[in-house]
């Protein structure tokens, strides 16, 4: 079980609920980024690129719990920037595990191991370490040697201890499917919950005949990925996001289904696109067009396959319809049978 | 969350140019480009006066278009009206540029070795690492 019980029971409450209230746009995951400095420079991380001075910005705790209770969702992912450099992130995880949310600390776990006794282990928390692949991969990835080392020193020290820990890995189009499945093997053999894997999100504009090849090279690579999956392998998403990594399913893009809050306000309209900002959630939801954002509406999305656009896609398959319902059942009880 | 990496096209930046727009029309794509651009930008005011600082959001609809900055050298943030913008010119860094994915790859190997005890250096200097 790649998720705990209550973790999987809060989710479909919430979903179900939303739905019998007719909510139409209710947010699954709060991306929470209450800082953008990091201690290492990937090569062209969009999150990275600011003056000094807004790097040196962060949000307060009351900040980040008054998002959340706006926001409502019931998980936070909390990414950055590296939050572990926030000096007071426990307080803030305090404060939203307080709240019974779940949250995905997102980490390069380079400070972890070293941070721990800061963090009191919990259902509601989760280390969510980034690992881009095995160690020549990781280290490339992150552009500093020694990196996999020590994330993977500091997994086993947070498991020891009792934390949830799982990993999140960005695969682009030069990824070996056979290095990815060992890699798979190895975080499973290491004891992480789940994996989480997304495509990573190309900005660039092109023509369409090129965005359509695109979308074919990422659906080619997560097929010889995911196919014949070994049955040890548990990921922390929704099955029906892997069908459509795979290019088993189709979906269009849910915005507002992982909205954004960080220095600058309420990210319009998601994560990795940046239109401009609100003050409220409120006016986030209501005034975005969020029809003018998806594939086949805007170009800069017509490549975007990354799951803070489509993972909601999935749930709301998953719970839009009893064949939804039934297929993900399916999926996860029997993931290699089509 | 991981980041995706951002494979956008290496093209000339805009550092160092300065936009004097004669028309309202030419006002909204100078400040659509300093929206995009990461590094600090100075606005000169009709008044007389500048402000130096990161424009992070821009409002170009509605009665009085406004944009809003985090000045360089004070905390808060500034909203300014288009209707007292009188220029705009990209005085920061730009903190993008040459750092695309493509561009990480191309690079010698040694710079690139620079190029990682720098940032190590400066997390290290920070208490980051």
């Amino acid at each position: 079980m790649a998720v705990p019980v209550s973790q999987m029971y809060t989710v479909t409450k919430y979903v179900l609920t939303q739905k019998l209230r007719g909510v139409k746009r209710y947010p699954l995951v709060l991306m929470l980024e209450p800082l953008f400095r990091c201690n290492l420079a990937c090569a062209g991380c969009g999150k990275i690129q600011y003056p000094d001075h807004v790097l040196d910005k962060r949000l307060t705790p009351e900040q980040c719990w008054a998002a959340s209770d706006e926001c409502g969702a019931p998980i936070i992912s909390i990414p950055g920037g590296e939050p572990l450099i926030h000096p007071e992130m426990p307080e803030i995880v305090r404060g939203l595990v307080a709240r019974q949310k779940y949250v995905y600390l997102c980490t390069n776990a380079i400070l972890l191991e070293r941070k721990l006794d800061e963090y009191q282990a919990s259902k509601f928390l989760t280390f969510s370490v980034h690992m881009d692949g095995l160690k020549d991969e990781h280290d490339l990835a992150v552009c500093r040697d020694g990196v996999y080392d020590v994330a993977v020193k500091a997994i086993k020290a947070a498991l020891k201890r009792g934390h949830r820990v799982t990993t999140n890995t960005t695969l682009f189009d030069d990824a070996n499917p056979e290095r990815v499945r060992k890699f798979f093997d190895e975080m499973m053999a290491l004891g992480v919950e789940g994996m989480m894997i997304s495509p990573g999100y190309s900005y660039q504009k092109a023509p369409d005949q090129q965005h359509f090849l695109k979308r074919s090279r990422t659906t080619e690579l997560f097929s010889k990925i995911l196919s014949n999956r070994k049955r040890g392998w548990q990921f922390n998403q929704s099955p029906l996001f892997l069908e459509f990594l795979m290019g088993r399913r189709e979906y269009q893009c849910t915005p507002w289904g992982n909205p954004t809050y960080n220095v600058f306000g309420w990210q319009r309209p998601c994560y990795l696109l940046q239109e401009g900002y609100v003050a409220s959630f409120r006016e986030l939801m209501e005034k975005t067009d969020w029809d003018s954002y998806g594939t086949g509406r805007n170009e800069k999305c017509a490549d975007c396959m990354v799951h803070c656009g489509y993972e909601a896609s999935a749930v709301e398959d998953t719970f839009g319809s009893l064949s939804g319902f039934a297929k993900t059942v399916k999926i996860t009880l029997l993931p290699n049978v089509r | 969350m991981t980041d995706a990496k951002y494979h956008a096209p290496e093209q000339g930046s805009l550092e160092g140019k300065v936009f004097r727009p004669a028309s309202l029309d030419e006002l909204r794509e100078a400040i659509e480009l300093a929206f995009d651009y990461r590094g600090d930008i100075t606005v000169e005011l009709k008044s007389g006066g500048q402000v130096t600082g990161y424009l992070f959001n821009r409002t170009a609809t509605g009665e009085q278009p406004t944009i809003e900055l985090f000045p360089a050298i004070s905390s808060g943030t500034m909203t300014i009206p288009f209707s007292e913008v009188a220029a705009v010119a990209f005085t920061g860094e730009d903190t993008a540029t040459g750092k695309s994915w493509e561009a990480w790859v191309a690079k010698k190997d040694s710079e690139r070795r620079r190029e990682v005890d720098r940032v190590e250096a400066d997390a290290k200097a920070r208490g980051h690492l």
